[in-house]
């Protein structure tokens, strides 16, 4: 693009926001790199050229419309706090970053259809916030940290530790507002019924349900988003179900499944092995051969896994719950039970103090302090990816994953410092979860090329990212390869009927338009 | 509130935060009369309880910058104006410094501490400023 094209759009986007609100400086725009980065400081850092922070939807239409004029690459962001998963900075360099953060209403909460309206900028803390002034009833899903936007964390595909369907933030969605690339307005499902007073109530619609070309997408600025939320319920409880052999864990599983497959318990449950976490408990170490691992259980009286169901709702109806999961695993030999959490809620100070907040919809920024107690030698200032792969629902899933994960990262010599093959987040899979640290220096480039080497050792096992860092967007795309990468070849088909120029979030999630196509897995600046 | 002269007589009261205290200080806004118009201190680090009875109102918190952040910092930032010199772990800085940056502010001058390390984290003296003219006083 050439530099007064550039500057002909920035001035127009200045007249759309007002002057304060555009920003080109260098120091304003490096608070829009990605801490993270695995490309920090170098050639290929992508960077943006300017960001621009439109106050509603008029404003965003504007911005797009200058940009599509002028053929100018943006890049929206929510509130780009997204860390280890890019953050705040565009997969294409050169992109104009689209700020959303000072659209932070809080549009609606219907309390008796337990649904809420937001704009992109509401962070889980605003929500949190307002629904506590309001005296509200109901009961939020958050991540952690929870300093993110509700609309952000379920564009990307982000997850709670909440009810299920509700914490996977992009399954509790109902109702998106985006603006296209041509600067028009669309809204999903009953949102495009005018006078519809359902747009929170059925996902659906008419015709094709439109709400999952918003998911990591590259084809619309997200003005509005619904969200269903669960009320707030009377009691949660907390309990283990602990194994003593390495042969269990199947079972464990597959009881465990059927269980919370069948509503038989609602909270997200834990799953994992006290054996082998005994030195870090937020790094599962190598699954070792069953006679090693029952011969550990057997010296340290410590089990060799465990599942951990959550329970909200009315106590007597969690308790009964309870008694039921338990005498579904009475069969194993050595079964140990444990009520190891309840509480009544509303929560009082006392427990508030000791229970995991996002287990009960606060957001908390805790977990950046948990190095300095002890935990995984973290500390937020250092960076970090997350590689997040959806593995099999099963005992046997976890054992394959936590093994060649964790040779591939000796082989390579990649740190790990949270390990968690079992996250489960969503309902019908695993997620293996590995925090790598990355640097600010020249290890970086033996990082990326590592990160890589194990993206395709995992497809290679049938196992894909479900999210990941820009660095890697076009690597994880390139596995999921059915159909001669049929998967991207739609989606790009797509991207070049709805964006024809190409503005939107180029190279998000491995989708080109084809004016910068050339720059897959290349990269380039625009 | 406090004077920025009177801001930089605590450099006197302060040995155990090391030389440069003087210098940390002085970058708050010479625009700003006010100086400094609070103080924020992570108790993690005995000695930065040197500072417990400055003449700003101090808070405290142990590392963990949730609560401080949501109930007194979130709103300050929303409006106007609120130079906070704080001294905190570098982990808490770092979580701050997003959160002021998202608010139109920065971090206008940062001094790595000659305080133990707490499992292997810094402790460090910064002011946090308004920057951006729909905060700034």
């Amino acid at each position: 693009m050439d530099a007064a094209t550039f500057a002909d759009g920035l001035a127009a986007m200045r007249s759309a926001v007002g002057d304060e609100w555009v920003f080109d400086l260098p120091a304003d725009l490096n608070t829009y790199r990605d801490f993270y980065s695995v490309l920090w400081g170098e050639p290929e850092e992508k960077v943006a050229s300017a960001a621009v922070a439109p106050a509603n939807v008029e404003e965003v239409q504007a911005v797009v419309r200058v940009a599509n004029e002028r053929r100018i690459p943006i890049y929206p962001i929510s509130t780009g706090r997204n860390l280890g998963y890019g953050g705040s900075a565009p997969v294409l360099s050169g992109s104009v970053v689209v700020d959303l953060k000072r659209m932070n209403r809080v549009l609606e909460v219907n309390e008796d259809n337990c649904s809420a309206l937001v704009e992109p900028g509401v962070s889980f803390f605003d929500m949190y916030r307002h629904l506590r002034e309001s005296g509200s009833k109901l009961m939020m899903s958050v991540p952690d940290p929870g300093w993110g936007s509700l609309v952000g964390n379920a564009l990307d595909s982000g997850g709670g530790y909440t009810v299920s369907g509700y914490r996977g933030h992009f399954e509790a969605v109902c109702g998106i507002e985006a603006v296209m690339a041509d600067g028009e307005l669309l809204r999903t499902g009953m949102g495009a019924l005018p006078g519809s007073e359902t747009w929170q109530q059925y996902r659906m619609g008419i015709g094709p349900c439109l709400d999952g070309m918003f998911r990591q997408s590259t084809l619309g600025v997200v003005t509005k988003m619904g969200f269903w939320m669960f009320p707030t319920p009377e009691a949660w409880l907390s309990g283990s179900v602990s194994v003593l052999r390495y042969e269990d864990l199947e079972e464990l599983v597959r009881i465990a499944n059927e269980l919370e497959y069948g509503n038989l318990f609602n909270g997200m449950p834990g799953f994992g092995s006290p054996v082998l976490t005994r030195e870090n408990p937020i790094a599962m170490t190598m699954i070792p051969e069953p006679e090693v691992m029952n011969a550990m259980v057997q010296e340290s009286g410590v089990p060799a896994w465990s599942f951990s169901p959550n329970f909200y709702g009315p106590e007597r109806v969690i308790r009964e719950q309870w008694a039921y999961v338990k005498s579904r695993f009475e069969h194993i030999p050595g079964v140990q039970f444990a009520e190891t959490g309840f509480v009544d809620l509303p929560l009082s100070p006392e427990d508030m103090e000791r229970i995991h907040k996002p287990r009960f919809g606060i957001p908390s920024l805790e977990i950046f302090s948990v190095g300095s107690r002890g935990y995984g030698n973290f500390n937020p200032s250092d960076g970090h990816i997350w590689f997040s792969a959806v593995i099999p629902r099963s005992g046997q899933g976890i054992i394959d994953a936590n093994r060649v994960m964790r040779s591939e990262c000796e082989r390579l010599g990649l740190d790990l410092f949270m390990f968690a093959p079992a996250v489960t987040c969503w309902t019908r899979s695993f997620v293996l979860f590995a925090a790598v640290p990355v640097y600010k220096d020249g290890r970086n480039a033996h990082l990326r090329d590592a990160v890589r080497e194990i993206i395709r050792t995992c497809a290679e096992h049938g196992w894909g990212e479900y999210r990941c860092p820009p660095a890697f967007m076009d690597d994880v795309m390139d596995a999921y390869s059915f159909g001669d990468h049929k998967l991207r070849r739609v989606n790009e088909a797509i991207k070049d009927a709805l964006d024809p120029n190409g503005i939107i979030s180029a190279g998000r999630y491995g989708v080109w338009p084809e004016r910068y196509r050339h720059m897959r897995r290349t990269g380039g600046e625009a | 509130m406090t004077t920025r002269r009177e801001v930089l007589k605590w450099g006197a009261v302060l040995p155990a935060l090391g030389t440069g205290w003087h210098g940390a200080f002085a970058a708050a806004p010479p625009n700003n009369a006010l100086g400094l118009d609070a103080m924020l201190v992570d108790t993690r680090f005995p000695g930065a309880l040197a500072v417990a009875d400055a003449p700003v109102p101090v808070m405290q918190f142990a590392g963990d910058v949730t609560r401080v952040w949501f109930d007194e910092l979130d709103a300050r930032w929303r409006q106007p104006g609120f130079v906070l010199g704080g001294i905190t772990g570098s982990d808490a800085l770092f979580v701050l410094e997003v959160l002021a940056q998202h608010q139109g502010r920065k971090v206008i001058s940062r001094v790595a501490l000659d305080l133990p390390p707490v499992n292997g984290v810094q402790a460090v003296r910064w002011i946090i400023a308004p920057h951006h003219p729909s905060v700034t006083a």
